[in-house]
């Protein structure tokens, strides 16, 4: 019995998979190639020999649309050891997947199994995002295989721009697009600047078309690199502009201007039927005893904020199209686009003058001067008042009424406005907007400090810490104000809790507590060595070995300050030296100082704009070092 | 062809949409029916009204049914739960189900399609009912049904069932998944209702443990046909806790139904089967594990490769030659196939097993393990038991009732006994599970046929002390000069239960396979590859994978280093294996790690340096307000020590100061934490001895135990001061 066990097995196997059979090792030539390869991307352990997007357009005239053919060949080469990894494609409801096939250095048919699988995604509740994907292996250096992927766009408007970085580095890359002159499409540089791209652009045969063909040599993967900027702003792309196309002598508008793009959002919009009966009980209720407009409209803005769940359904038209309001109301949840109209509508009812907004947050460099779908990835409602322009937000939690999220400010909006649109901006605020405020008064008893702490926070450090609280379970609220305020340091006792209204947005939150530290003092001979900062910020914030720009969630202003009682028949003897350094992007200052027999030790970081520029990071860096040296530095007190 | 199969699809489909509805409607009207007696039960103690939900009633009902070899297993669940607050409200806003799918059980079969029903329905704080149409909100994406909760807050009560209903076939005797649980769960339970329905031929085993309430019988209308329920009231929340077996000391229940049409498929039933179908079995006696077992675990197998192993070699007694062939088929048997199957689960080979030929052994399972190993013993003629045990976290051998639960290992009656467990590729002779140490076990014996087992005793296995488990660590420090960073090198080792956790995630394949051919003087994978051609190639594609392995490997141990010395940033790390381990459960596998670091351990005070020289022993048990009340008894893996030599080389110029610090002793009945410093020659020697002396303690040691932890803590805020000469 247990011998046929494992001559099962093998029979099992053999049925299983021939294909490994013809696989070939890699050439001599391969092989160098490989090693070269690895000394120019040495982080990296799959390169692109080549890399070659074919772009193609057609006319579908069943559904009058212009259709987009993009075929995307690759030549992978392992430049590592071994290599495992995942070729992939995505599709949705607006594409598909015509050919997906993987072939050995000598063009032979791989035969790896391609999977099709719904895509699940942690934001989006439901979405009709899939992809095909297979896991191939390279078992040696040099070891090449050859893909080639072909996908349909059924309406050009879905087809937005063209990347030259990728998941792996290339050697050469190249970007053809065969533009019919039946067709006006702008292809438009972005970041080119400081790449050696070069530009080609000839006729086809027949003299009907223009083929556009970029190249450029040795690029690099896309930075696996977290906290970055959008990838519109880092890497260099081709945004593609469907502006107009002939049929029959007739030019038809795509996207030619942004009032193109506004008429086709706008014609979703018309096409709700924005019956609000279900919401009128609830705005009355909301509003009947307010005393002012805007208590009226907070009433109605809070009510979103707290009451309408975030639930996405990204599926075909409704990734474009709000939902309606009296749905969203009835559900209680909804996307963007379903708090915006619902914001919109709650706010009509109630009188005011309330608009639906497409917006681009932070992640996209666009504005609406580029009329393209991947210039906006969000909605928000607008309110005229008085001449002023208010923008609401039902996906910012715990956000005041008037206050604006990081990931929205300065950007450009679109805002309804009948068969017209209007543009504007959302208001920038200052870092000092979020301000953070540590006050720490201190004692020494023996080897303890002890003493009293106040912290303060506004603006976003306020929303942010509002949102988690509220978001807790009840029954661990009290064990993580605890946690958040000794930052899991078991050496920090934390007592006497007290805050303010952790439900208000409105005013800034407000936290006093005692402190018992242990371990922080040290005796040594007539010497105490006094480690004075129990917060350490930024200490990790070292940005080495990063090609990107660092962006922060929030702009950030902390204003620490700790005053240590000198205790009786006690001098000191060493207090650190004082830092600072400024840039455009932070104003970072570390001052000690004494006032008659306390010693003041104060930080002020301000990150001005929420990013560190690759240009600030030598800097930066070294103002890190000089910080974690402080950090490490004792203060020393010697008796009298 | 194709149009006449569509038409059959269609008709099958639509077939069972009918009966789906139909079942759809029975299974709400069992839990929303008129017999409900929850539905108005809206309110929920004070005592609880600051907890994130109360469940206000959680039905678990279990169902069995059979026509001939067609069985009909329906589990189904309903909670009805009063959410106060978002994190709930968030937690019960979306669900996801398979509403139909193919049974696992039994054997396949084209026909029949289990199902899932869920009815949600949710009531507002006014009283007001909301059912949800599951059918028209869900989506379905690859066979996946999902539905986000409309209308849902915090203050409302939800209601909810999942029903599934899953036919299969089977003539033989099938066994369904034992379930053994707690009571309690993640929100504390008000009313709590476990049901049963059968009918002849499933057999029942089913234990209540710690206080948790009896099942009842409820006397039914057809004879055939038995129901129990289990009924509380008032359940606590349970908690994550450290060192905690739930199912040793929390209100809990077994159980496991067995189905076995006749009497022949019952006497095939690998368990134990109450008498009779109407009989809810409670306890295993010694004798119903001798019948189980008497012809389970006989010997069989071929044990010729032993025997060729064996010639030419002598052995001092049998104890030298019951080891020497326990290492020998742990090669044999099961480290010569590991390269092949590194070889086909990296897709080097297609077929990779071929080259071991058709008439080979390869020991799979405890079973297959017990019956060869005592075939082996049999023919030397080298007496030996079958320990048949049960692990410490699922109680003693007296509540044995699910045979699943039930560990065997082989003890060998030399002069000192010796065990032999079904082997790992690093598993020693003497090393068993540590949870089933010390523990009551039966032992069964062939004494008087040599064709069966006829004989079962009480035993008990050996224990074994912290002195056995051992982590040791030696450390040496050295300071750059302008004290801007440090240089680490630890020597690691590791032997009884503390070592096998570290093989396995220190070793690759090529770290032990080449060691047991060598020993063995077996031939590699590679070796065994006939064609020329072929096994040039597979050459390189293994030490590729080989070295591939190595470097992400080496990758992840410096990302463990970080966290062990609390470092940010370690440069030029090395890490090399000195001594497998693998051959004795007492011989210590060792390996070696370097590395420097900046920023790290060091704080300057004016001159003079304060050195963290505390953390040098690795994060401790730091306990919390909350670990310190504890009101359980603590449940742990076994006794262990960890004891660190650490030596720092006193930078020239300084001198050390505070050694008065690092003289600790806290050492009582349940543990230790021991330190001592010196200097010598220049150097600083810190020595340091954690231990858990017992595998359990009371309650009342919990304060003994945070003595110890507690200084161990402490230790590692301790500094010196390194003070300019």
């Amino acid at each position: 019995m247990i011998k046929y066990t494992l001559s099962f097995i093998v029979l099992l196997m053999i049925s299983f998979s021939a294909q490994s059979q013809k696989r070939i090792d890699p050439t001599d030539k391969d092989k160098v190639l490989a090693n070269a390869l690895k000394e120019k991307f040495p982080d990296d352990n799959v390169a692109l020999v080549t890399s070659k997007d074919f772009v193609t357009f057609g006319y579908n005239k069943r559904d009058q649309k212009v259709t987009v053919e993009h075929q995307a060949k690759e030549n992978m080469i392992n430049i590592d050891v071994r290599a495992d990894i995942q070729a992939y494609s995505f599709y949705d409801g607006e594409s598909s997947i015509e050919e997906f096939d993987i072939r050995y250095r000598n063009e032979k048919n791989a035969g790896f199994f391609i999977r099709d699988e719904a895509y699940q995604s942690e934001d989006l509740f439901h979405n009709d995002t899939r992809v095909q994907y297979t896991t191939i292996d390279f078992p040696v250096k040099g070891y090449r295989y050859l893909t080639n992927i072909i996908k349909h766009y059924k309406d050009i408007k879905y087809f937005t721009k063209l990347y030259f970085n990728g998941e792996y580095p290339v050697a050469k890359k190249t970007i053809v697009v065969v533009v019919p002159n039946w067709l006006n499409l702008e292809l438009k540089e972005l970041n080119f600047e400081g790449y050696d791209i070069t530009k080609k652009v000839t006729n086809n045969d027949k003299g009907n078309a223009k083929i556009h063909t970029y190249t450029i040599e040795n690029i690099e993967a896309m930075y696996k690199e977290e906290s970055t900027p959008g990838p519109t702003y880092i890497y260099p792309h081709i945004l593609v502009l469907a502006k107009t196309y002939k049929q029959n002598g007739k030019t038809i508008n795509i996207f030619n201007e942004t009032q193109d793009l506004y008429n086709w959002y706008k014609s979703l919009v018309n096409s709700l039927e924005n019956d609000n009966t279900p919401i009128k009980d609830k705005v009355k209720e909301l509003t009947e005893n307010a005393k002012t407009d805007e208590e009226k409209i907070k009433n109605i803005y809070y009510w979103v904020q707290d009451n309408i769940r975030y639930i996405a359904f990204e599926d075909g038209i409704a990734g474009f199209k709000p939902d309606e309001a009296s749905n969203v109301f009835t559900k209680r949840y909804g996307d963007c686009k379903g708090m915006a109209n619902l914001t919109k509508q709650m706010l009509i009812e109630a009188g005011f003058d309330a608009r639906l907004t497409w917006i681009g947050t932070k992640r996209i460099a666009y504005d609406y001067s580029t009329p393209n779908l991947s210039v906006d990835n969000h909605m928000i409602c607008t309110l005229f008042k008085d001449d002023e322009t208010i923008f609401l937000d039902g996906t910012e939690k715990f956000n005041a009424f008037g206050e604006y999220a990081d990931r929205i400010q300065g950007k450009q909006v679109l805002i309804e406005n009948g068969d017209a649109y209007i543009l504007k901006h959302v208001p920038v605020s200052d870092a000092e907007f979020n301000k953070e405020r540590f006050a720490y008064n201190l004692t020494l008893s023996q080897d303890h400090i002890t003493g009293s702490v106040d912290k303060t926070f506004n603006g976003e450090s306020r929303s942010s810490l509002l949102y988690y609280f509220n978001n807790l379970k009840n029954d661990k609220k009290d064990e993580f104000l605890e946690y958040y305020l000794n930052k899991g340091n078991s050496n920090i006792k934390v007592s006497n809790i007290e805050t303010s209204d952790l439900l208000n947005r409105d005013d800034k939150i407000n936290i006093a507590y005692d402190v018992v530290i242990k371990n922080a003092v040290s005796s040594f001979d007539d010497q105490v060595y006094i480690d004075l900062d129990f917060d350490k910020e930024l200490s990790n914030f070292k940005l080495e070995k990063r090609k990107a720009d660092y962006i922060f969630s929030s702009k950030k202003d902390l204003e620490s300050t700790t005053r240590l009682e000198i205790p009786k028949g006690y001098k000191i003897a060493h207090l650190p030296e004082n830092i600072s350094v400024s840039s455009n992007n932070y104003d970072m200052d570390v001052k000690f100082s004494k006032d008659n027999n306390i010693i003041v030790y104060k930080k002020q970081f301000k990150i001005k704009n929420a990013k560190i520029e690759t240009s600030d990071f030598e800097e930066w860096n070294g103002f890190i070092d000089q910080l974690n040296a402080i950090y490490n530095e004792q203060i020393i007190l010697t008796k009298e | 062809m194709i149009s006449r199969y569509l038409i059959l699809l269609l008709l099958t489909v639509s077939v069972s949409v009918f009966s789906q509805s139909k079942e759809e409607l029975a299974a709400k009207d069992f839990f929303w029916g008129a017999n409900d007696t929850y539905k108005d039960a809206n309110d929920i103690p004070k005592e609880w009204t600051n907890e994130s939900a109360v469940i206000i009633y959680k039905n678990v009902n279990y169902d069995f049914h059979k026509f001939g070899k067609n069985v009909t297993y329906t589990t189904s669940i309903r909670k009805r739960i009063k959410l106060l607050d978002k994190a709930a409200v968030e937690e019960f806003s979306e669900f996801a189900f398979t509403k139909r799918f193919r049974s696992s059980k039994g054997r396949f079969t084209w026909k029949k399609k289990g199902g899932t029903f869920v009815g949600v329905k949710i009531i507002k704080p006014d009283g007001s009912i909301t059912e949800i149409d599951v059918e028209k909100d869900a989506v379905e994406v690859d066979g996946e049904t999902k539905i986000a909760i409309a209308n849902l807050e915090v203050g409302d009560i939800i209601d909810y069932y999942y029903y599934r209903n899953e036919p299969f076939k089977t003539t033989y005797a099938f066994g369904f998944d034992p379930v053994e649980t707690s009571l309690g769960e993640e929100y504390p339970i008000m009313d709590y209702k476990l049901f049963f329905e059968t009918e002849n031929d499933f057999f029942i085993n089913f234990k209540s443990f710690n206080g948790a309430p009896e099942l009842k019988e409820i006397p039914t209308e057809k004879k055939n046909m038995r129901r129990y329920e289990l009924i509380e009231t008032n359940i606590p929340k349970s908690e994550y806790k450290r060192w905690f077996y739930p199912l040793v000391e929390l209100p809990s229940y077994k159980f496991q139904v067995y189905f076995a049409r006749s009497g022949k498929f019952e006497d095939r039933a690998l368990a134990f089967l109450p008498e009779k179908e109407d009989i809810i079995k409670t306890s295993v006696s010694k004798e119903e594990v001798l019948d189980l077992y008497d012809s389970r675990f006989k010997p069989d197998g071929d044990v010729g490769d032993v025997k060729s192993f064996f010639k030419g070699k002598s052995f001092k007694n049998d104890r030298e030659k019951v080891i020497a062939a326990y290492y020998y088929m742990r090669h044999y048997y099961l480290t010569r196939y590991v390269e092949a199957f590194y070889a086909k689960e990296s897709n080097i080979s297609p077929y990779p097993f071929m080259v071991y030929g058709y008439n080979v052994v390869f020991i799979q399972n405890q079973k297959q393990f017990i019956r060869h190993f005592t075939e082996f013993l049999k023919r030397q003629k080298i007496d030996y038991n079958i320990v048949v045990g049960k692990k410490r976290y699922d109680g003693s051998m007296d509540d044995l009732l699910i045979e699943r639960n039930v560990n065997v290992l082989v003890k060998v009656k030399t002069a000192t006994p010796l065990y032999a467990e079904f082997f790992s590729p690093h598993t020693n002779i003497n090393e068993f599970s540590p949870l089933m140490e010390g523990t009551d076990v039966f032992l069964l014996s062939s004494e008087k046929s040599k064709k069966r087992i006829d004989v079962v005793e009480n035993g008990k296995l050996p224990t074994s002390t912290y002195l056995d488990n051992e982590t040791k660590k030696a450390v040496t420090l050295t300071i750059n000069d302008d004290f801007s960073g440090i240089e680490i090198t630890s020597v690691n080792s590791f032997k009884g239960h503390e070592k096998s956790d570290q093989q396995y995630d220190r070793l690759t394949f090529t770290d032990y396979v080449f060691e047991d051919y060598k020993k063995y003087e077996t031939e590699s994978w590679i070796d065994l590859v006939k064609r020329k051609k072929d096994k040039a190639k597979y050459k390189k594609e293994m030490d590729a994978l080989s070295a591939k392995l190595k470097t992400k490997q080496k990758e992840r141990f410096e990302e463990a280093i970080k966290g062990e010395y609390g470092v940010e940033d370690v440069e030029d790390y090395t890490y090399e294996i000195n001594e497998n381990g693998r051959y004795s459960l007492e011989s210590y596998f060792t390996f070696t790690e370097s590395f420097k670091a900046k920023n790290a351990l060091i704080k300057k005070a004016g001159p003079n340096y304060i050195l963290e020289i505390g953390k040098l022993i690795g994060g401790q048990i730091d306990l919390d307000e909350k670990e310190r009340k504890r009101t359980e008894n603590v449940y742990m893996p076994y006794p262990r020590s960890f004891n660190y030599s650490i030596t720092l080389n006193i930078p020239e110029g300084y001198t050390v100061a505070g050694l008065d610090k690092l003289n600790k002793t806290v050492d009582n009945a349940t543990g230790a934490f021991i330190s001592t410093a010196k200097i010598e020659d220049n150097t600083l020697i810190v020595n340091t001895s954690k231990q858990y002396k017992n595998y359990y303690e009371p309650n009342s040691n919990w304060d003994m135990m945070i003595a110890f932890l507690d200084e161990a803590n402490q230790f590692t805020n301790e500094k010196v001061l390194l003070k300019k000469k």
